[in-house]
């Protein structure tokens, strides 16, 4: 991904309103109104923070008639493949910590 | 009736760990310096665990999410051979419904002064219902970990 998109999705991420609204969003698709409500946000409020997640890359809209709705952006959503991708990188992490533990613990001192 | 759908993955890991075989061996074998890496979620209630590191013996563990739901991962040793390899099955279940089954092969290697460890993970992913319904969780876990891995550079999470 690229740095500047990249810089988009954290700060998109980076308020607890706007991933209270992605968490509603994986849900299913919703207009400004019903977002709005349940998070006890103004409309102009809600309208920005979509736009947002929207250039996050996070969130799409669409409008029909006079009604935008929005919707997780699928790429958000993981595909099959990708939650065997998502296994493989916990299990990354999980090793990560794996080395972190035995240097933290030597050989002479984990046996003592 | 529900479709479920199979999905049959394979990946390999590979990995150079500090110290050798004997000590990398002792961080799978060994629950409290197993649980010191292998256990990362302050946030899910431990309600069930046990730990029977032997051919035929079982791992277990069951946990609460802060959504009240129960996930449970069941782990059964087929093959064991200190410092050098380790495969055991395993099934991990949401809201009593499977997940994945996988089989898994650990082989630690000395390599000078270190170990090199070689993970292969042979899954089925079984993407059902509730399999969805984790899917999404995992999405908004995934989100939080990534803000985590972002607190992480200024302050130890895990």
């Amino acid at each position: 991904m690229q740095t500047q998109a990249l810089d988009r999705m954290f700060l998109a991420l980076a308020d607890p309103s706007r991933r209270g609204l992605i968490e509603r969003l994986s849900r299913g698709p919703a207009t400004v109104t019903q977002l709005a409500a349940p998070a006890r946000m103004r409309l102009p409020s809600a309208v920005k923070h979509l736009k947002v997640l929207e250039e996050g890359g996070l969130a799409v809209s669409r409008k029909v008639g006079r009604t935008r709705t929005y919707s997780i952006q699928p790429r958000a959503l993981r595909t099959i493949a990708d939650w065997a991708r998502s296994r493989e990188a916990a299990w990354n992490s999980a090793f990560d910590r794996l080395a972190a533990a035995m240097q933290e613990l030597p050989e002479k001192e984990s046996e003592q | 009736m529900k479709t479920v759908e199979i999905e049959h993955t394979t990946f390999v890991i590979e990995r150079e760990l500090p110290g050798s075989p004997r000590h990398a061996f002792r961080f799978w074998s060994d629950p409290d310096l197993k649980q010191r890496w292998a256990g990362c979620h302050a946030d899910w209630t431990v309600l069930d665990e046990r730990f029977d590191f032997r051919a035929g013996g079982a791992e277990v563990k069951r946990w609460r999410t802060p959504e009240g739901d129960e996930l449970t991962f069941h782990a059964h040793y087929l093959d064991i051979v200190p410092e050098r390899r380790i495969i055991y099955a395993y099934e991990m279940s949401f809201k009593g419904e499977r997940l994945s089954a996988s089989l898994v092969t650990i082989e630690l290697m000395p390599s000078k002064t270190l170990t090199r460890m070689k993970f292969t993970e042979q899954a089925v992913f079984l993407m059902g219902g509730a399999a969805r319904e984790q899917r999404v969780m995992g999405t908004e876990q995934g989100f939080d970990r990534l803000l985590e891995a972002v607190a992480a550079e200024t302050a130890e999470v895990c």
